[in-house]
């Protein structure tokens, strides 16, 4: 056996290194038959495997190759190898290494190709794929020589010719079609049109992140939509504009065109009016552009995150005159609040009914003047001069008007005309302090101190700094609008509920609804964590009895069971 | 004697009752205000990560004018 072995190793080596070369040839057949006569030889094969040195496993594999020829590189040597054992060498008792040795045999007996086949999933090495390749690649550019230009370039790749047009004298093509490609680049249709329809023309380098940024496309967008999908905020301004329930918001429509609209035609009087009402044009300029970013605001902040530069300045107004207005005037007028307050309103009455009747600018001029006379006068001229004033214009609705206003002076006939600055801005004041709801109750804006107490509290956690004046404004607007939207959201489900009273189950089911009550937090476990312990008191107290009463109908169910 | 007024209840009654028309159950307010504070403190909270987003310290006016439009609509029913 091992005699055998050698002589087979020694004649193998040489006749394998031949068929790699030619592939296929009778020595193989040769040897197929003659692994398939001798199953047994395998076992030597592997003996001289184990054995012999380097070269000798070189040729194992070949050896191997007797069996299966382009894998035996691979597998025999870590199978077989491995799997040897002397017991082998004897005839294979177990039936598995029968069946073993049978398969092999008949992998031998197979012919080559399919053999092959069969190995091509198990011989795909990345080598074995380079040198299938390189086969096709070598023999392929004879046959084909597909380039009829030059013969010189044929053996080479499609890939190589490229570059050569690139280096060869054909670069003028290209050449030629850069120019144009630059030219539309210039001319393109697609860039230039969207900018010159609405743009000035800028080259693309100029920094045009302003310009192009221009917002009157958006703004109209912005406002439309702010229309036609109101909000129930905006919704309520514009009813209120509407109907002319809110006389403020109407008196406020109404002097803020009057403040611009007179003043045009009257040119002497602009003069002075700007002069002298510096100050006080812009505390009024604030104070409408307050009232009017009011109801803009409530649509901005819904729509348009971007508009905060709008809304700013108005605020910024907002703020000084706040504080500033009530220190002027409430020494002064606490005696005669009331009936002033009244005046007043019929005033801002009248003002709503001339803008919205006439449209003209009859109501309007009526203030505008006033206005001016007031700075003229300036703390030196008494009431009477600037009824003198008045009466250059000469309209029955302005006489009406002026009585009405000489009615209301005559009650403040020791005031300055000071105070009949103030007497123009203190309503408005008045007016912001206590707001009017949507149904036409008034209520005044949340306490300050509280808001600005929790704020604090909350905005601790986020960074150590204090909540600003301005930021606790808007703190406080919004505050504002919360307890409107509360209000609203309560009443639907108090009408809902058919009930007359809003109840807890209201609060509770809006709270559910905005998933601040959720099965695992309970208005109790809120309250505990938020509230003071004496709120949380309370509330425990008012839901006590509640619980009382489930307790004892429980109770008495079960009484029940029990006596039946 | 009672404590210092924890926060102004009659005023918040007074609003909740301008808005809405309708009296009020008796804890009805602690509700309310147990809401507000929850808003506040989401708002708080919102505008924070809105101005350390800008960049800026503390909360700004802005931010909270960016986000309260956000959170009003997540606290309406």
């Amino acid at each position: 056996m091992s005699g055998t072995a050698r002589k087979k190793q020694r004649v193998t080596p040489p006749r394998i290194s031949e068929g790699t070369t030619n592939n296929s040839g009778t020595l193989y057949d040769d040897l197929h038959q003659l692994a398939g006569i001798l199953p047994r030889p395998t076992t030597p094969f592997r003996r001289a495997a184990s054995a012999g040195p380097t070269p000798g496993s070189r040729r194992t594999p070949t050896n191997i190759v007797v069996r299966t020829p382009g894998t035996a590189a691979r597998t025999p040597r870590g199978g077989p190898a491995t799997r040897h054992t002397p017991a082998r060498r004897n005839a294979p008792t177990t039936p598995h290494a029968i069946r073993a040795l049978r398969e092999r045999a008949n992998a031998a007996r197979t012919p080559g190709f399919q053999r092959r086949r069969s190995g091509r999933i198990q011989r795909e090495t990345p080598r074995d794929m380079l040198r299938d390749l390189s086969r096709v690649l070598a023999r392929d550019p004879r046959p084909v020589e597909p380039s009829p230009q030059d013969q010189d370039q044929i053996p080479r790749n499609p890939a190589l010719d490229l570059l050569d047009i690139e280096d060869g004298p054909d670069l003028v093509a290209p050449r030629l079609s850069m120019p144009l490609g630059d030219m539309y680049d210039d001319d393109s249709f697609h860039e230039a049109p969207p900018r010159r329809s609405l743009l000035p023309y800028l080259p693309d380098d100029v920094d045009n992140g302003t310009i192009q940024s221009l917002e009157f496309g958006r703004r109209a967008l912005s406002e439309d939509p702010r229309m036609m999908y109101t909000t129930r905020l905006s919704e309520r301004f514009a009813d209120l504009n509407e109907l002319g329930i809110d006389e403020e918001d109407y008196e406020v429509d109404g002097t803020f065109i009057t403040r611009r609209a007179p003043l045009d035609p009257d040119q002497l009087l602009q003069e002075n009016v700007e002069d002298g009402l510096d100050d006080t044009t812009t505390e009024i300029r604030a104070l409408t552009g307050r009232r009017d970013g009011r109801s803009s605001d409530v649509n901005l902040g819904v729509f348009g995150e971007m508009n905060d530069e709008e809304d700013e300045p108005t605020f910024r107004f907002t703020i000084p005159q706040r504080i500033q207005a009530p220190v002027r005037e409430e020494p002064l007028e606490e005696l005669q609040e009331e009936p002033l307050e009244d005046l007043q309103e019929e005033n801002s009455e009248d003002d709503g009914g001339e803008g919205a009747g006439l449209d003209d600018n009859t109501g309007l001029g009526d203030e505008a003047p006033m206005t001016a006379d007031v700075d003229d006068t300036a703390g030196r001229f008494e009431i009477t001069g600037w009824e003198s004033d008045h009466g250059v214009e000469d309209d029955t609705d302005l006489q009406a008007y002026r009585e009405e206003v000489s009615a209301m002076d005559r009650s403040l006939q020791t005031q300055t005309p000071e105070r009949s600055v103030t007497r123009e801005q203190r309503p408005r004041k008045q007016r912001k302090e206590t707001k009017t709801s949507r149904i036409g109750l008034d209520y005044s804006s949340f306490h300050t101190a509280t808001v600005k107490r929790l704020a604090n509290g909350f905005a601790k956690s986020h960074s150590k700094t204090k909540i600003s004046k301005d930021t606790l404004a808007v703190l406080v607007q919004t505050t504002d609008w919360f307890f409107e939207q509360m209000g609203e959201d309560l009443k639907a489900y108090a009408d809902h509920g058919g009930r007359k009273a809003i109840e807890e189950s209201d609060v509770i089911a809006v709270m559910k609804r905005s998933r601040q009550i959720t099965n695992n937090i309970t208005s109790f476990s809120l309250a505990q964590k938020m509230l003071p312990r004496e709120l949380l008191q309370e509330l425990r107290m008012d839901s006590a009895p509640k619980l009382k009463r489930q307790k004892r109908k429980r109770m008495e169910t079960v009484e029940e069971e029990e006596a039946d | 004697m009672p404590p210092p007024t924890l926060y102004p209840r009659a005023q918040l009654k007074k609003t909740i009752k301008a808005h809405t028309n309708r009296p009020l159950s008796r804890s009805v307010d602690i509700l309310i205000f147990l809401n507000y504070t929850l808003f506040l403190q989401e708002l708080v909270k919102e505008a924070a990560i809105t101005s350390k987003q800008a960049g800026e310290r503390g909360i700004t006016a802005k931010s909270v004018r960016k986000v309260r439009a956000d959170v009003l609509r997540k606290f309406k029913a």
